[in-house]
């Protein structure tokens, strides 16, 4: 299974969607607001204030509360449609819809951002929506201490939650469709020590994708459903901080990610029809989720082919790096694609159906796949491939049987057509119903993200059951 | 390098007056743009290794107009193509660009972006977009970056360049272009082509202009400014994206050769915007955005 890579068939197929430097900028429409301590008309003072700033009773936008907010303020905004791209900058916040369904940002398909919060520590936002905004329904970037709760994305150019560069966070309770990339996205840290669960994400590109994220990151008791393909970390360096390594993948329930009528990347394009794909992907441990309907895999490691690589990739030596401590490398041009191959995960307990090519895949397309330390144990499949993946790669001991009964063919996913992305502005999308409020949004106090991520017992999650 | 920066800078002189320019003829001042130095390397890798901030700006509007070399001159120009600011012609000013309105994804920044055409025959190919990269230059302390000033004005590379051009400055790319090249690679389908064109990234503290619209202006080296430079500024680089695959010796440029890529910069920020970009992005080094810059369906 030693394959030479063709240069002219990965130049001609695209196989990543990665890419570029290309990037996002800044709200469209939002001025910057300052950090300092508000002007002295504001009915705070430099003090957390005595009652939440309420909008817009109090303030007209959610932004004039924002800039006038300080560290540990709570603002309560009104149920009213909110066209603003709110920038964050102040420390500690809480930024909360009295009700989740009827508290709607709209970025009317001109305003990039819902509510980009910019290196500014320990903000919490919960309990509203987020629609037709260009970029990011919410975005985290630069910060240490996040938290997005009882939040609704609707309609997203890019990802309906995103999180970069950022540690020591929780996203709970989320309901995310009809994002171009990713319904949620935690990438280019390491450790995150954060942790994704009680969400939905469906009629996305991906339901979840995290680049270049790790380290007691969890992604757990959450329904992937219907995008173009369902969990997808993977690593490459368009993005810093590679590679992916040490997801923590439990108790999801994923299935029915074919959805051709949805937004996409070209990436997604490719990984469509899958359910749970590591990219790339170093030691994540993948365990009890439910996984089924999918028109390729269930479970899939797979390489990454990155066409236009920054850098080369990290020997494992480098793969305990941090991403403060890789940042001060020089980067060294490869000058040519290269492939990310998925090592060490570690794949039990699931429970896989009706995945249509395989429950269960291991594939490389340049390396002998018995030599890239995934294992698998304990799962409930029907098919895998190579055949016998339980005993070709056991989690313990030495495998026994041939890798190249039932190899995967790889290259399928380039050399097959792919239904091309729909315009995110008009894709088909189910109607946004009324999701689940937080508790007590009148009343609860403040409390921004500096206890998150909340513990997680691992143990005690069991395999999700089938929806009725 | 500055001695022979100044040398070069004598020798070769400046020509902006002029007559309408035709193929390689061109009103822009012909000094070499290594005269002016010239970026140590290009500043290249995954996002989040350097500080930036990120504006993509769709294709405006093309004129043979130079607000900057040829101001009040309609026509005087070889054709260039304009980004950000939709208000430019001959006659714009610092002032007028408030005016305008943007085509970038950064509503307040209404800057005055432009490059030479890129032309097939008689065929002018239409940019995809334009993505301007606002780094510090290499080696440069971030937090020492003071944002642009209120109405300056920079060209960089040299329209007039007899030959190539380093690649620090001008260079041609495939998709995110870590690899720079002289001339337009041959880049398969579905990596565009690209034009990047490094500016400098020092100033004078004085001028907004000059003469030859290059001297106030310059290119760190090892870090540091050169002397009579001492003020960094963003080191922006402004990429181009062209739908154009396969070979590409064929293109040329409104300003002739393919070796005579330039590209000229009003600043037309919302001023304090720009300052809270810089303290955000540049001085605490928040990664104020990725793109996935996936292509999208």
């Amino acid at each position: 299974m030693r394959r030479k890579i063709l240069a002219a068939a990965t130049a001609a197929l695209v196989l990543l969607g990665a890419c570029s430097d290309d990037s996002t900028s800044d709200s469209a429409s939002t001025d910057a607001p300052s950090t300092d301590a508000p002007s002295t008309d504001a009915p705070s003072t430099t003090e957390a204030a005595a009652g939440p700033l309420q909008v817009p009773a109090d303030y007209p936008t959610i932004q004039a509360a924002v800039d006038a907010a300080v560290p540990g303020d709570l603002i309560l905004v009104a149920p009213g449609t909110y066209p603003e791209a709110v920038q964050v900058e102040t420390d500690q916040l809480t930024i909360r819809g009295l009700d989740r369904n009827t508290v709607i940002l709209d970025g009317e398909f001109e305003m990039d951002n819902g509510i980009r919060i910019l290196g500014a520590k320990g903000v919490t936002v919960e309990n509203m929506t987020a629609m037709n905004y260009t970029k990011n329904g919410f975005f985290w970037t630069g910060v240490d201490g996040y938290h997005g709760a009882y939040l609704n994305t609707y309609r997203t150019g890019d990802y309906g939650v995103y999180v970069y560069d950022s540690v020591n966070g929780q996203l709970d309770h989320l309901y995310t469709a009809g994002s171009v990339d990713a319904g949620v996205y935690i990438g280019g840290c390491y450790p995150c020590n954060a942790v994704l669960t009680d969400t939905v994400s469906e009629h996305n590109g991906l339901g979840y994708s995290g680049t270049n994220s790790g380290g007691n990151l969890l992604i757990i008791n959450s329904v992937f459903r219907n995008n173009r393909a369902g969990v997808v970390p993977n690593s490459g360096t368009y993005e810093l901080c590679y590679p992916e390594r040490e997801t923590t993948i439990v108790g999801n329930l994923i299935y029915s990610n074919n959805q051709a009528d949805s937004p996409s990347i070209d990436w997604a394009l490719i990984a469509m029809g899958n359910g749970i794909v590591s990219a790339g992907g170093v030691g994540n441990d993948i365990e009890r989720n439910l996984i089924y309907d999918h028109d390729r895999g269930g479970i899939v490691l797979a390489p990454y082919l990155e066409e236009d690589p920054n850098d080369k990739q990290p020997t494992p030596e480098q793969w305990t790096q941090t991403c403060d401590e890789q940042r001060q490398l020089r980067p060294e041009d490869p000058g040519e694609a290269m492939l990310w191959n998925s090592y060490n995960n570690r794949v039990a307990e699931n429970v896989l159906e009706d995945n249509r090519e395989a429950d269960l895949i291991v594939a490389s397309a340049d390396l002998d796949e018995s030599t890239l330390g995934n294992c698998f144990v304990g799962n409930t499949f029907t098919a895998s491939a190579p055949r016998l993946i339980e005993a070709l790669a056991p989690c313990e001991g030495t495998g026994t049987g041939s890798w190249l009964d039932g190899e995967y063919d790889i290259f399928s996913w380039l050399t097959t057509e792919h239904p091309p992305g729909v315009d995110w502005k008009t894709a088909p999308l189910p109607e946004l119903t009324a999701q689940e409020n937080m508790p007590d949004a009148a009343t609860a106090p403040a409390h921004p993200a500096v206890d998150v991520p909340k513990q997680v017992d691992l143990a005690s999650i069991a395999v999700p059951s089938k929806p009725a | 390098m500055l001695v022979a920066a100044l040398v070069a800078l004598v020798a070769t002189g400046c020509s902006d007056d002029g007559a309408p320019a035709k193929g390689a003829l061109t009103l822009h001042p012909s000094t070499d743009a290594t005269s002016l130095g010239q970026p140590d390397e290009p500043i290249a890798g995954p996002q989040g290794r350097v500080p930036q901030f990120v504006v993509e700006c769709g294709y405006s509007h093309a004129a043979t107009d130079d607000p900057i070399v040829a101001p009040g001159e309609f026509g005087a120009s070889h054709l260039h193509m304009f980004f950000g600011n939709t208000n430019v012609d001959a006659n714009t000013t610092i002032e007028s660009l408030a005016d305008g309105d943007t085509t970038c994804d950064q509503r307040l920044d209404k800057a005055a972006y432009w490059v030479p055409a890129l032309l097939r025959g008689p065929q002018v190919l239409t940019p995809v977009k334009s993505t301007a990269y606002y780094r510090p230059g290499l080696e440069v302390d971030p937090t020492t970056v003071q944002p642009f000033p209120a109405g300056l004005v920079m060209i960089a590379g040299n329209a007039g360049a007899a030959g190539e051009q380093p690649v620090s400055v001008v260079a041609w790319s495939c998709g995110a272009g870590i690899t720079r090249a002289v001339l337009p690679p041959e880049c398969h389908e579905g990596r565009n082509l690209r034009l990047i064109v490094t500016f400098p990234d020092c100033w004078d503290g004085e001028h907004l202009d000059s003469d030859n619209h290059h001297t106030h202006i310059a290119y760190s080296s090892q870090g540091a400014c050169p002397q009579g430079y001492p003020v960094p500024i963003p080191q922006m680089q402004f990429s181009v994206e062209y739908p154009v695959w396969g070979p590409a010796l064929d293109l040329e440029l409104s300003s002739g050769g393919l070796t005579t890529g330039h590209a000229d910069f009003m600043n037309g920020w919302d001023q304090e915007r720009l300052t809270r970009e810089v303290e955000l992005c540049l001085h605490r080094e928040v990664v104020c955005g990725v793109a996935s810059g996936r292509v999208s369906g």
